[in-house]
């Protein structure tokens, strides 16, 4: 896998908040990479300061070596939509593209090109202040565009975006990783970006969690789950617990056994004449383990 | 530089702020020239400080300037054009030449429009004109003081990226702070950035109070030097967050 992005032990503190802490890792080209975090996690300042936006406290971000600011032709390198993609109010969506294709060096006719690639040809005259929320996001979507750039940043993109839309996107980015480019899309919700991802970066409190192909670092490394209900749910529970197995309730009664399938626990609630009401084994969901990586209550 | 030039320029003519604040620029400039031009007689000594030197690009220009560069941050524009064009101190130069080329186009326009207007109603009236010299000597200077005002509001703009603090703080320093310390202190006032200087090069009457021309223009430099030093330092530090 060739590296497009390689972020290294990069840090940022705001007063006294650690947003960022000694982050680091890797983006393939021809892939798309989720970048996923909870609200607050770090991920918009991660992406501004690979772009330079940002200064780090420490470590940095480079596109194959070099870091942005240092790139010949930076937006023909590296396109990027960003969480508050902003636009003059009273400039037209095609004079917006206009402007920044001339500060890119781009060509001018790239504009219409790239219009018609997120379908905004027919608003492409109207001035921005009265475009909707999703036609905004597909505007800056065009504005990465510009430079045809083997390098796609997207900072939480479906935001804003109505179902059809959510889909344009999740299809904008299959198709730009199979002309060979890297993507890397942030998103606090798994669910958006799940379908599309083959890898994910996950952070929370400005630090990584897990990163790698998505089954690996979200389908669990604590094997089977078993569900378990019984009358005497603590007993089974300190059984359990000395068998080095981790018991957490699962609610309504019921104990979540990570690492036993259910022919292990039945043995031991059997062994100790333990009556059961409930064993099963439990499939424990992308969103669950993302949230197990993100501490966030699921 | 010359796309980025030519950017800034672009961003200049797709808004209708430059357009609809040059428009009032012209208008209130031909309105004071046809109002002195009826309602006076000058005589060939004044025709040229009364009719002919209604120009008020200057104040204009300094406004949309400050406009032209707060308004990246109040638009949050700047993040999309320093994606574009990462290098800020690049940028901060390409706005600031922008705005001095906008200066001299209003200037030029108010001057053109202003002498059209005043030669035909000092001909008509069958009074005096200026002399064809003092005229273009007048035009230049004019558009002078447009082009160092135009980039000294980029600068200040860079250096203060609140929009009405900025306007409104230029002003007051302005017509305030400035008259006060002309009026009080002249060796000092004579140097303020936003009238004192503007005042000295364009010194028709050789008023003893302001600089010289030369002078006058060399220290309004030294303002825009400063400024733009400042305005790049601080921007090249900000977090576009």
């Amino acid at each position: 896998m060739t590296t497009a992005i390689e972020i290294h032990g990069v840090s940022k503190r705001f007063g006294k908040v650690q947003a960022v802490d000694d982050l680091s890792f890797e983006v393939g080209a021809g892939r798309v990479t989720g970048f996923l975090g909870p609200n607050g996690a770090g991920k918009s300042t991660t992406l501004r300061m690979l772009l330079g936006l940002v200064g780090p406290d420490a470590g940095g971000g480079t596109f194959e070596g070099k870091r942005y600011e240092e790139l010949p032709h930076p937006s023909a390198h590296v396109g990027a939509v960003l969480e508050d993609a902003s636009f003059h109010p009273g400039r037209s969506g095609r004079n917006h593209l206009r402007v920044l294709a001339a500060l890119g060096r781009h060509p001018a006719g790239r504009v219409d090109e790239v219009l018609a690639e997120v379908g905004l040809t027919d608003a492409a005259g109207r001035r921005v202040k009265g475009y909707s929320m999703g036609m905004r996001q597909r505007l800056a979507i065009a504005a990465a565009l510009l430079g045809d750039p083997d390098v796609l940043i997207l900072d939480e993109p479906t935001n804003g975006l109505d179902p059809p839309g959510i889909r344009w996107v999740r299809d904008l980015l299959r198709s730009q990783a199979a002309r060979g480019r890297a993507v890397l899309v942030s998103s606090h919700l798994l669910s958006e970006v799940a379908q599309s991802v083959d890898d994910v970066v996950v952070i929370a409190h400005g630090k990584l969690r897990g990163s790698g192909p998505l089954e690996q670092v979200l389908g669990g490394s604590d094997g089977p789950v078993t569900q378990v209900r019984s009358a005497e749910d603590e007993r089974l529970a300190g059984l359990l617990r000395d068998r080095g197995l981790t018991v957490d309730a699962a609610g309504s009664g019921a104990l979540l056994v990570r690492g036993a399938p259910p022919e292990l626990v039945g043995s031991v609630a059997a062994e100790h004449s333990v009556a059961l009401v409930e064993l099963v084994a439990a499939a424990r969901s992308l969103e669950e383990a993302f949230f197990e990586l993100t501490e966030v209550p699921a | 530089m010359s796309a980025l030039l030519s950017a800034e320029l672009l961003k200049l003519r797709t808004t209708r702020t430059f357009a609809a604040l040059a428009g009032v620029a012209v208008g209130i400039s031909l309105l004071i020239t046809v109002l002195v031009g009826i309602l006076t007689e000058p005589t060939q000594d004044e025709v040229l400080r009364d009719v002919f030197a209604n120009d008020v690009s200057f104040l204009f220009i300094l406004i949309l300037a400050i406009v032209g560069i707060t308004g990246e941050w109040r638009h949050r524009t700047i993040t999309s054009s320093l994606l574009a064009a990462p290098d800020r101190v690049r940028f901060l130069a390409a706005k600031t030449l922008a705005f001095a080329a906008a200066g001299v186009f209003l200037s030029l326009l108010i001057s053109l429009s202003v002498g059209a207007i005043g030669l035909a109603i000092m001909t008509i009236r069958d009074l005096p004109t200026p002399e064809l010299s003092e005229w273009l000597a007048l035009v230049g200077r004019s558009a002078a003081v447009a082009t160092l005002l135009g980039a000294f509001g980029v600068c200040v703009g860079a250096l203060v990226r609140n929009q009405v603090v900025a306007v409104v703080g230029v002003l007051a320093s302005g017509f305030v702070v400035e008259v006060t310390l002309l009026g009080l202190v002249p060796d000092v006032g004579r140097f303020g950035p936003v009238l004192a200087l503007p005042g000295g090069i364009n010194n028709i009457d050789d008023d003893p109070e302001l600089l010289a021309p030369g002078v006058a223009a060399l220290a309004m430099l030294g303002w825009i030097t400063v400024t733009y030093v400042a305005g790049a330092l601080l921007l090249r530090r900000r977090d576009l967050d």
